[in-house]
């Protein structure tokens, strides 16, 4: 366990709690947290007191089963290097050590709530910027604590890099978010595109169902660069684009569905906008003109384009962010979704579903119910938003600001301080300018469960925080189905999210709107809108609570008018209909059909493409590997992978100490030859304080969506 | 009586981890010690990376057995092959005459050195792991004796392995050992783990573990 991150007053406690002599094993269940969903997998944990012991799969859990991460979970509980107790800065910015010292509660409350009565008299409340990074569980609470406050500028995770621009894609092209479906019964195709179940979920591991498919007799196609496991599990063609040409593989795919007339005809002529557009588009796609700009053989596209066009009806699964990590994501991503729109694969069994009637008044965490995160005032006060005139269809579809530009904002005097609650500053390209950025605010604070020293060192104060087994908030729902949690104490003095965010909005003055600090009762002003509480959760604790429908699960509903807030026929975009040409995209003078835009061009001096971002299925960006030694042990040294041809020619070993590089900069790494990465592409896991590889990626932004290029990148690898 | 065995379909096996780590919660064990490793081969000429399972294969002429100077090791009535701490001295003589190198010695190193753990405070004695002595899989002989499959198999997200009592014709084991393998047949052990091996990998698959069977990342 490295230890030389962890400030001088943070160091290992002794924790008190014990497990009594004579104390019987109690059953209890919490959700995991461990990759960033919000609740998530199911843990059912046997506890001595309030000691944890094991854990097991909740049985009968909507999202199961666990994985690797979901399993150390416990040891990240107890690990010694746990922060549990508030930590104050006394040394200036700037200095080599921050001089953290252990401070109480109260003193930390009082400092949080003097810089932001004074910073919202002297420069008034949107300029101080409120964050959530992983885990997302506390956003619904400092989206009301940003509200009251009275600050619009509130950011996340997802909408720096994670799934908000695959999102906002989805959201301008079919008008509801989707991430695709798992194969039912009547599936006969997937298309699996920039996305790895096998080891980052999407919904959950379900790669065991997926492969249950494939022995019924479910054909699949992978999209993706590398030899992930599900490629090489599941996969009947899989294609190998080089990185960032997804709109042109998605154009050459069209271009043969609709040269062999493969495409749904009524579906394309009635609810797709800007149909003969997008032919004429897709019409100089040939496949041997595909294959000159994606590398993936011609005869590979047509054979792929045929067996997803005549195996009715066909599924998709798209990720989170695997093909919106480059200059072009949102039209990349939007060319991805026309692919099963044209074969007329939307709202039907065995296809890309809306779900009918999603629980009321509520919206899925990440979000978070709107009437208790008080939406309505956010959106009252829109024309502060910082990211107004940057992104504007961005801005149109999400009340979460783009955080990409903090750089110039802080720089600009915009923002004077920032409450962050599980913030990693690794996340954005060029790190360093952000940890500058922050370090030079008036006030920053995170919350986390232990120190990290990439983020920590710029702030003012760390707050520790509870972990899943230790927190109430919030209660986890699927579809209609409710779950609560029964938390065991909390270890020293850590405070599960949602309390740190309602302890300040009381002392900020408003003790009704935060419910006296009382985590159940905020739960409670939720729940009362199913008629439910916290109580009902616990009484109902194995099973959970299922809230009726009041109708039965409906397909085609953009055929019955119930697709749309209004009531009337279609999709629930500006036209009605699914938007090959965007409308929203078209106003604000974007490329309007999801058009190809040629990624950074590779040099003599760069002759490689980089990839980061792809997941290992026991981390999840930075945090594991300091959080489970368990998790650590399994890879202690960031490799960067790299075909075997590629490898000989730079005369690069297995293990071999290598320089990977960029226009930006370098790393010092460890070489991992393998046939996973295609040649011409390296590939390197992110979130390595010792070797970020941000830092090595530009501060270049998607135009629409202001995402950054981890996927593109030109670089060179060589021996050290 | 039952003889209890594996079968572990490669096919589904995405090197997930999950078995290996569900194993460290279950069993608690040491640092550097493996009860359940997952190693990865490539074929370049069939572009295909396999991952596969490898533990100890509860062998019914199990090879270590003999080898202890200590009789240390014995093979259970239920066919699981065990070390018992009190005899064994350390030696070292079964590591080395596992052909499937899956025996290590438990080093005296914690995950959290000069901590104790609020879960290892009086643990179940499977939880226990002295150091010096020779320490791998139990097959959860502790979940077993509760009517539960061993851990690594009821964790598999993806279905890869099932466990079952070769004895019993019933067991839905049966149906899959006509189409599965074993590893290294001619060391004569006998192994009660069974590999349904895609694409003809099985001398390569066999070649790692000989030549190295620990986890590389």
């Amino acid at each position: 366990m490295d230890l030389k991150n962890t400030p001088r007053d943070a160091k290992p406690l002794s924790h008190a709690q014990t497990t009594a002599p004579e104390e019987k094993e109690e059953v209890g269940y919490t959700f995991c947290d461990g990759c960033n969903e919000v609740p998530f997998c199911g843990i059912k944990f046997f506890k001595k007191g309030d000691v944890v012991t094991r854990i097991e799969p909740w049985p009968g859990f909507p999202a199961s089963p666990l994985c690797s991460k979901g399993y150390a979970t416990l040891q990240r509980l107890y690990n010694p290097n746990r922060l549990t107790y508030p930590l104050k800065r006394t040394n200036p910015k700037g200095s080599p050590d921050p001089g953290f010292v252990r401070i109480p509660w109260h003193e930390a409350y009082d400092l949080i709530v003097g810089h932001l009565k004074r910073i919202k008299k002297e420069h008034g409340p949107h300029s101080v910027f409120f964050y959530v990074g992983d885990p997302k569980e506390p956003r619904a609470a400092v989206q009301r604590l940003a509200a009251t406050y009275g600050s619009v500028n509130y950011g996340t995770e997802s909408s720096t890099a994670c799934r908000r621009a695959a999102q906002l894609a989805e959201l301008l092209t079919y008008g509801f978010p989707t991430t695709g479906n798992l194969p039912t019964e009547e599936t006969r195709v997937m298309l699996i595109w920039g996305t790895n179940p096998a080891y980052s979920g999407q919904p959950f591991m379900c790669h065991g169902e997926l492969a249950d498919a494939k022995e019924r007799g479910v054909k699949f196609i992978v999209v993706d660069p590398r030899i992930t496991p599900t490629a090489g599990t599941l996969a009947d063609i899989h294609l190998r684009p080089r990185p960032a040409t997804t709109a042109a593989l998605a154009a050459g795919m069209m271009h043969v569905i609709f040269k062999e007339g493969l495409h749904d005809k009524e579906f394309c002529d009635t609810w797709i906008h800007g149909i003969e557009e997008l032919k004429r588009y897709v019409k100089d796609f040939t496949p041997e003109r595909t294959e000159k700009i994606t590398w993936v053989p011609a005869k590979k596209i047509i054979a792929a384009a045929r067996l997803y066009a005549t195996h009715r009806p066909g599924g998709l699964k798209v990720g989170a962010q695997g093909t919106t990590h480059d200059l072009n994501a949102t039209n990349n991503h939007r060319a991805i979704l026309m692919v099963p729109a044209v074969c007329g694969y939307i709202d039907i069994p065995g296809g890309i579903t809306k779900p009918t009637a999603p629980l009321e008044g509520m919206a899925p965490w990440y979000d978070g119910p709107p009437e208790f995160c008080l939406r309505e005032r956010m959106i009252q006060m829109m024309d502060h938003r910082l990211d107004l005139k940057v992104f504007p269809a961005w801005v149109e579809k999400f009340f979460e600001v783009q955080t990409n530009y903090l750089v110039e904002w802080i720089k600009e005097g915009k923002i004077k301080a920032f409450l962050g609650w599980a913030f990693n500053a690794m996340i954005w390209p060029q790190s360093h300018e952000y940890q500058q950025a922050i370090e030079s605010l008036e006030f920053a604070m995170a919350v986390d469960y232990f120190y990290r020293s990439s983020t920590h060192d710029y702030v003012d104060l760390v707050l520790p925080a509870a972990t899943n087994y230790e927190r109430l908030a919030p209660f986890a729902f699927f579809g209609r189905q409710i779950f609560g949690r029964t938390p065991v104490k909390p270890l020293g003095e850590c405070k599960e999210d949602w309390q740190i965010a309602l302890d300040i909005g009381v002392r900020l003055g408003y003790p009704d709107l935060f419910f006296n600090g009382n985590v159940e009762e905020a739960c409670n002003d939720i729940l009362k809108m199913w008629g439910l509480t916290y109580g009902d959760l616990r009484e109902n604790q194995h099973e959970g609570i299922l809230v009726p429908a009041n109708t039965p699960e409906l397909f085609k509903k953009y055929e019955l008018g119930n697709m749309r807030l209004d009531g009337k026929p279609g999709f629930p975009t500006p036209t009605g209909k699914v938007e090959a040409v965007s409308t929203a995209l078209e106003k604000h003078g974007y490329p309007a059909l999801p058009e190809y835009k040629e990624p950074l061009k590779t040099t003599g001096e760069f002759p490689l493409v980089l990839i980061s971002g792809s997941r290992l299925p026991y981390i999840t960006h930075s945090k594991w590997r300091d959080d489970a030694p368990w998790l650590l042990e399994l890879q202690r040294e960031p490799l960067v992978t790299i075909n075997p041809k590629d490898a000989t020619k730079r005369h690069i070993a297995r293990g071999d100490e290598v320089t990977l590089k960029t226009a930006c900069g370098q790393i010092q790494v460890k070489a991992k030859p393998t046939i996973m990465v295609p040649p011409g592409v390296v590939g390197i896991m992110h979130g390595w304080a010792k070797a970020n590889v941000n830092e090595l990626i530009p501060r270049q932004f998607d135009p629409i969506s202001g995402f950054p290029p981890f996927k593109e990148v030109p670089c060179e690898v060589a021996k050290t | 009586m039952a003889r209890y065995g594996i079968h572990v379909d490669l096919n589904r096996c995405t090197g997930c981890m999950t078995c290996v780590i569900t194993c460290k919660e279950e069993n608690l064990t040491p640092p550097k010690v493996w009860w359940q490793r997952i190693l990865e081969v490539e074929s370049e000429p069939q572009d295909r990376i396999v991952y596969f399972r490898l533990a100890c294969m509860h062998c019914d002429d199990p090879p270590c057995v003999p080898a202890c100077p200590e009789q240390a090791i014995y093979r259970n009535p239920d066919g699981i092959v065990l070390i018992d701490h009190e005899k064994c001295k350390g030696h070292g003589d079964c590591v080395k005459a596992c052909p499937y190198g899956v025996i290590d010695v438990n080093p005296d190193e914690d995950y959290f050195q000069g901590n104790t753990i609020e879960y290892e405070n009086k643990p179940d004695n499977y939880r226990v792991h002295p150091p010096g002595k020779a320490s791998k899989c139990t097959l959860c002989i502790h979940r077993i004796e509760q009517g539960k499959e061993p851990a690594c198999v009821a964790a598999c997200p993806s279905k890869v392995m099932v466990f079952g009592d070769l004895e019993d014709p019933q067991s839905p084991i049966q149906r899959k050992l006509s189409q599965s393998v074993e590893l290294l047949p001619s060391e004569g052990a006998k192994p009660k783990v069974f590999y349904m091996i895609p694409g003809n990998l099985s001398k390569q698959i066999e070649q790692r573990v000989m030549e190295n069977p620990h986890m590389e990342r």
